[in-house]
Order: structure tokens, then C-alpha cells, then sequence
């Protein structure tokens, strides 16, 4: 099994972490915040954000048809949006069929735990109104939330 | 199971057992919405400074401009998140503000926490904690009280090392000091993230100047508490994990005078 | 899941059930517990300060209140839906009934009633028969006058609704420390927001 990638996109479009495991320049940082990444952020909001209005459509009113794993010829996108607007989102190799156990436990025992529970932590990551939709570049840093995913997704990826 | 079949228990040990049952019996709530409430006081009590502050600058101002005023009072109720500050940012104020400020922020948390110690004492003491005779108990006694039953009521733990002089110096060792373990700031702000966390251990200095006071230390300045962190190296090696915070409890009790 | 399901079928009268016995198992066997009357204390003191603070000027206070529960309300429904995995509710009438036996029942372990309900169906009332907020509190002559005791839950309501799309005025319309009937929390959907989208993208 192969994990490539580990994102998360807030209410505001914001991407507010990324973490590539593939991008051999800069193994130990958590928040390669490169150019390459950046443009990689918005495709893939794209490619979800489309792919989840359509799904949403096709479901009948008043039932959620939300979106879970998109696959392409290379790889395969994990989603997990939560009512707050957040959305997690997994990219690993054709063989994984399902990781939204993976993706729960990013939310409720990381996320949760070293962003929300930690009060010098914004959970709100656009700090000014122009910051929204999409134009934010504020990300998760602190310590605890790093750690937390590298020890739990870091076994994983190959 | 009968309990004659269990005579190797003591009078006390089922004292302690009832005293459990009744514990486990009382109500509960989610202990989530105690730590946010606990964390969140930090920032309101920033606000509180910020807005008091705010109120005494543009004191001239009121009687000249009174109508402008009641106009603001008006809009207040209607939007009671008029100039609302998220908690990180409020924080943040607090990092950047000087002492004075900061002494005023914190001596409002111990008053707060002051305040519960109060309270909490009654509350163990009615509750009929059998491990608890206060007819004679002397200020070790009292002090254990303080490190077992109500450090359990606020943390769900006991403090972790107790060491006195003998001559009403005590120190509380809390090798995982529970409202801040999840705390934590970028990783090269290792100095703010301690300036920050500092705030959130004058509640738990306050709570002990309460509880001793209402045992009767009550003459101004008698009891002097102040906490630090510590970089504790027994409690990394006794397997807490890697974010737990020490935190030692100073506590000075001056004897009668 | 079992959590995504019961949000599924919002309307059957099955899910009534199901969403009681879904909160129950939530706060029986998934939560770690206090005692009430710790939490009644703690926030009794937090009030008692802030009424000397501002000099018993009892608006500030429940102003402070609520901002204070607005900042513990933005982070705590993030807590809630980690805790139960529900969507998105499809009507107001959903919302009101998850508040009640789902996310005061997990937090605070009591399932006031809902009534009230507005013609237009866009306001309702939530009854606190109890309140671990305020549990053997009595109020002052003059804070009886003004102050609103448990403000801080207009907060958090509305930064979770808020959360979630939901912009709501939350406020209390009654409460028995006052010498009222009832305690009522008075719930007002103003709008829906809309999820925002990328810039240039409209």
C-alpha cells in the first residue's frame, strides 16, 4: 500500500495543510508550502468541488449523495467533507479501497484534538474577509497537529 | 456478592467503595464542555481587560456624547458580536502586552479560581469523603487534601509528588498538567507557547488559596501560591507522552499571627 | 455508519427513536464524564467576576457571556460532529431535534423540550426544564433585573449553528432565576449561508 498525499481544505476553499510525501526535495517539513503544491491545491479542490456538486445533484432531494473516493488511472482520491465545511482528503495507490476509517481518525483524534482543543490554535484560518474563497495562505503548523499526522500516516505511506 | 465473603476488606476500604458508588451516582456532564469552558476563561478574561481599559480611555467622552451613546447601546443589542475576538487572537493580545496588563488578566483568573476553591471545599466536605476529618487535621493533612481529592474533582487525577519543608512550604508537582495538553504553537515559538500557558495556571493557584481559605487560612497574604512549568525530566521518562506538561505548584501558608 | 444513516432519514418516525438511542450510547460508553455540580461551580465563579468586573453593569456582563460561548460554540460543534458524524440537517425542524437529544444530551446530559415553533416555521423555542448551567443558583435582586445567568449558551449555539451554515439570532426569552415559568432559549433562522466558492469562479 502507498499513501501520496494528505490534504485538508477549510470552509473558506482555503487549502490550510498539505503534506506530499512523493516530492523527494523537502522529506522532513510537513508544510511544503512550494509553488508546485499550491497549483496541485487548487486542481484537486477543483476536481472535488465539481465532481461533489454533480454527485450532490444526481442524489435525490433531501438525501446527502456526498462524495467518498474518486479514482483515476493513477491514483485514487480518499474525501471526507464534515458539515462544517472541512474536507479531508487522502491520495494513495489504485489498491487502497477504502481509508475513510483513516480519514475519521485524521478528524476526530488529530484534527480535533491538536487544532480545535488547542486554544492558541485559530480554527478559523482566513483571518480577513480576503482571505476567503480560495485566498488564504494560512496554514496548520503547530507542533502537536505535525507529529500527530507524521506518526500516524508516516507507516503508511509505503 | 456477599460481603462476608470478603473479610479481608477493611472498615475504611468500604467506606471508600460507598463513597465511589455515591461519586459515580451524583450527575455528570461531558467533561469536554468543563476543559472549553476552563480554557475559554483565559481569553474572556483578556476581553474583559481589553474592555475595561477601552471604557476608562474614553471616559470624557460619555457625558458630551451621551445620545451617540445610548445610539451604541442600541446597536448592542442587537448584535452581541459587535467587536467579538476569536480565543487565539485574544491570546495573542496577552502575549503582546505588558506587565501591568498582564497582572490584571491574571489576577482575575485567580480570583475566578479563588472563588471555586470556595465552593469546591464545601462541596468534598458535605459530600462525606471518609478519607476527610477535619476536626484534626494539621496543614500536612490539609495540604493532601488539596493534592488528592481536589486536584481529582478539577483534573480527574492526583497531583503527582508532594514535598514540604515542614515549615509550611509545599511543593505540587502535577506531571501532566491537563488544560494545556493540547496546546501548542508553531515549532520554533517555544518561548511564546510558555508565556502563554502561564495564564492558565493562576485558576488552579487560586482554587488552592480558596480551599484554604475556607479551612480557615484567611488572614490576607497568609497563603502565597505561585506555579511554574517545569521541564520535568521524570515525568518524559515515566511514559507520558511527548506533549504532557509539568507544572510545579509553590505553595507558602505563614503561620497565624 | 450508523451516525450517517440516522441523518439519511430525517423525517421517519424511526429515526426519533434511533437518534435518542444513537445519543445515549454516545454519552453511556463514548464520554468521558465530570461532576455536574463541578461544571455549576466552575461557571458560577466565571459569572460571579465578571458581574464585580463590570461593576454589576449586568449587559456587559451577558454580553461577555455570550462572546464567550461564541468562541467555545465554533470549536465545540467541530467536537460534535467528530462525536456523532452527522450531516448537514436538510430542515430547521432536523436542527432542532438533533440540538436537543443529540448535542445536549452528549454535552450536558439532559434533552430539553422543543416548542414554540413559529408559524412561517422559522423560529423555535428550546424549554430547559433543567440546567446544569445554573443548578441551585439564586439570583440577587438587581442581577435577577438584568442579568441573563446562562447567556454564554446563546454563544455557543450560535457559533456551532453558524458553523454550519446556519445564521441564527439566539437569545433567552425567559428563565425561572428570574422568577419566570420556564427557561426558554428562543432559536431564529435568519438565513442559510451559502458555501462559499473559489474567487472567479461566479
Amino acid at each position: 500500500m502507498a499513501l501520496y498525499s494528505f490534504w485538508i481544505f477549510d470552509r473558506h476553499c482555503n487549502c490550510i495543510f498539505d503534506r506530499e510525501w512523493t516530492l523527494k526535495t523537502n522529506p522532513s517539513s510537513g508544510t511544503t508550502n512550494s509553488k508546485l503544491n499550491e497549483d496541485t491545491a487548487k486542481l484537486l479542490y477543483g476536481m472535488v468541488f465539481s465532481l461533489r456538486s454533480i454527485s450532490q445533484k444526481l442524489g435525490s432531494k433531501g438525501s446527502f449523495n456526498e462524495i467518498r473516493t474518486i479514482a483515476t488511472g493513477k491514483y485514487r482520491a480518499h474525501i471526507l467533507c464534515t458539515a462544517s465545511g472541512l474536507w479531508f482528503i487522502l491520495l494513495s495507490d489504485l489498491g487502497q479501497e477504502d481509508l475513510s476509517q483513516v480519514l475519521r481518525y485524521l478528524y476526530s483524534e488529530i484534527y480535533v484534538k491538536t487544532v480545535v482543543y488547542n486554544w492558541l490554535s485559530p480554527v478559523d484560518f482566513a483571518d480577513s474577509p480576503n482571505e476567503r474563497r480560495g485566498q488564504g495562505f494560512r496554514k496548520i503548523r503547530n507542533r502537536q497537529f505535525l507529529l500527530a499526522v507524521e506518526k500516524f500516516l508516516g507507516p503508511m505511506v509505503n | 456478592m456477599d460481603a462476608s465473603q470478603r473479610p479481608e476488606m477493611t472498615e475504611h476500604q468500604k467506606q471508600q467503595l460507598q463513597f465511589q458508588l455515591f461519586q459515580d451516582s451524583l450527575p455528570k456532564v461531558n467533561e469536554i464542555v468543563y476543559r472549553m469552558l476552563l480554557n475559554e476563561a483565559i481569553p474572556m478574561a483578556v476581553n474583559v481587560q481589553d474592555r475595561l481599559s477601552e471604557e476608562s480611555g474614553g471616559h470624557e467622552d460619555n457625558e458630551t456624547e451621551q445620545g451617540l451613546e445610548q445610539d451604541l447601546d442600541a446597536k448592542l443589542t442587537f448584535d452581541p458580536l459587535k467587536d467579538h475576538v476569536p480565543s487565539h487572537k485574544l491570546l495573542q493580545k496577552y502575549l503582546t502586552a505588558d506587565e501591568e496588563y498582564q497582572n490584571k488578566v491574571d489576577e482575575r483568573l485567580n480570583n475566578i479560581g479563588f472563588l471555586l476553591g470556595q465552593k469546591l471545599s464545601q462541596l468534598l466536605i458535605f459530600s462525606n469523603n471518609p478519607s476527610l476529618n477535619f476536626r484534626d487535621m494539621d496543614l500536612l493533612a490539609v495540604m493532601k487534601f488539596v493534592c488528592r481529592d481536589v486536584w481529582r474533582q478539577l483534573f480527574g487525577k492526583q497531583i503527582d509528588n508532594l514535598k514540604t519543608n515542614h515549615r509550611g512550604t509545599f511543593y505540587l508537582l502535577d506531571n501532566n498538567y491537563k488544560p494545556v495538553e493540547s496546546f501548542a504553537l508553531d515549532e520554533d515559538m517555544s518561548q511564546e507557547e510558555q508565556t502563554l500557558i502561564e495564564p492558565y495556571l493562576e485558576i488552579p493557584c487560586g482554587v488552592i488559596r480558596g480551599v484554604l481559605d475556607s479551612l480557615g487560612f484567611q488572614e490576607k497574604g497568609q497563603v502565597i501560591c505561585t506555579a511554574s512549568i517545569t521541564s520535568d525530566r521524570e515525568s518524559q521518562k515515566t511514559g507520558s507522552s511527548a506533549s504532557s506538561r509539568a507544572v510545579l505548584f509553590n505553595v507558602q501558608i505563614n503561620p497565624d499571627r | 455508519m450508523s451516525a450517517s444513516m440516522s441523518g439519511n432519514t430525517a423525517s421517519s418516525s424511526s429515526s426519533k427513536k434511533s437518534l435518542k438511542a444513537f445519543s445515549d450510547d454516545i454519552w453511556k460508553n463514548k464520554t468521558a464524564k465530570i461532576n455536574a455540580e463541578l461544571f455549576t461551580l466552575t461557571y458560577g465563579s466565571i459569572v460571579s467576576q465578571l458581574c464585580t468586573d463590570y461593576e454589576r453593569d449586568f449587559a456587559k456582563v451577558n454580553k461577555q457571556l455570550y462572546s464567550m460561548g461564541y468562541n467555545i460554540g465554533v470549536r465545540l460543534i467541530e467536537d460534535f460532529l467528530a462525536r456523532t458524524a452527522l450531516p448537514r440537517c436538510d430542515s430547521l425542524a432536523k436542527t432542532s431535534e438533533v440540538i436537543s437529544k443529540c448535542a445536549f444530551k452528549i454535552f450536558l446530559n439532559v434533552t430539553p423540550q422543543i416548542g414554540n415553533w413559529s408559524s412561517n416555521k422559522d423560529s423555535f423555542s428550546i424549554f430547559l426544564d433543567e440546567n446544569p448551567l445554573s443548578e441551585f443558583v439564586e439570583l440577587p435582586m438587581d442581577a435577577a433585573r438584568e442579568l441573563w445567568y446562562s447567556n454564554i449558551l446563546c454563544g455557543v449555539l450560535k457559533g456551532a449553528l453558524e458553523m454550519v451554515q446556519m445564521d441564527c439570532d439566539v437569545y433567552f426569552a425567559s428563565d425561572v432565576l428570574k422568577g419566570d415559568q420556564t427557561t426558554e432559549l428562543r432559536v431564529k433562522l435568519n438565513k442559510i449561508l451559502k458555501d462559499e466558492i473559489p474567487a472567479g469562479e461566479d
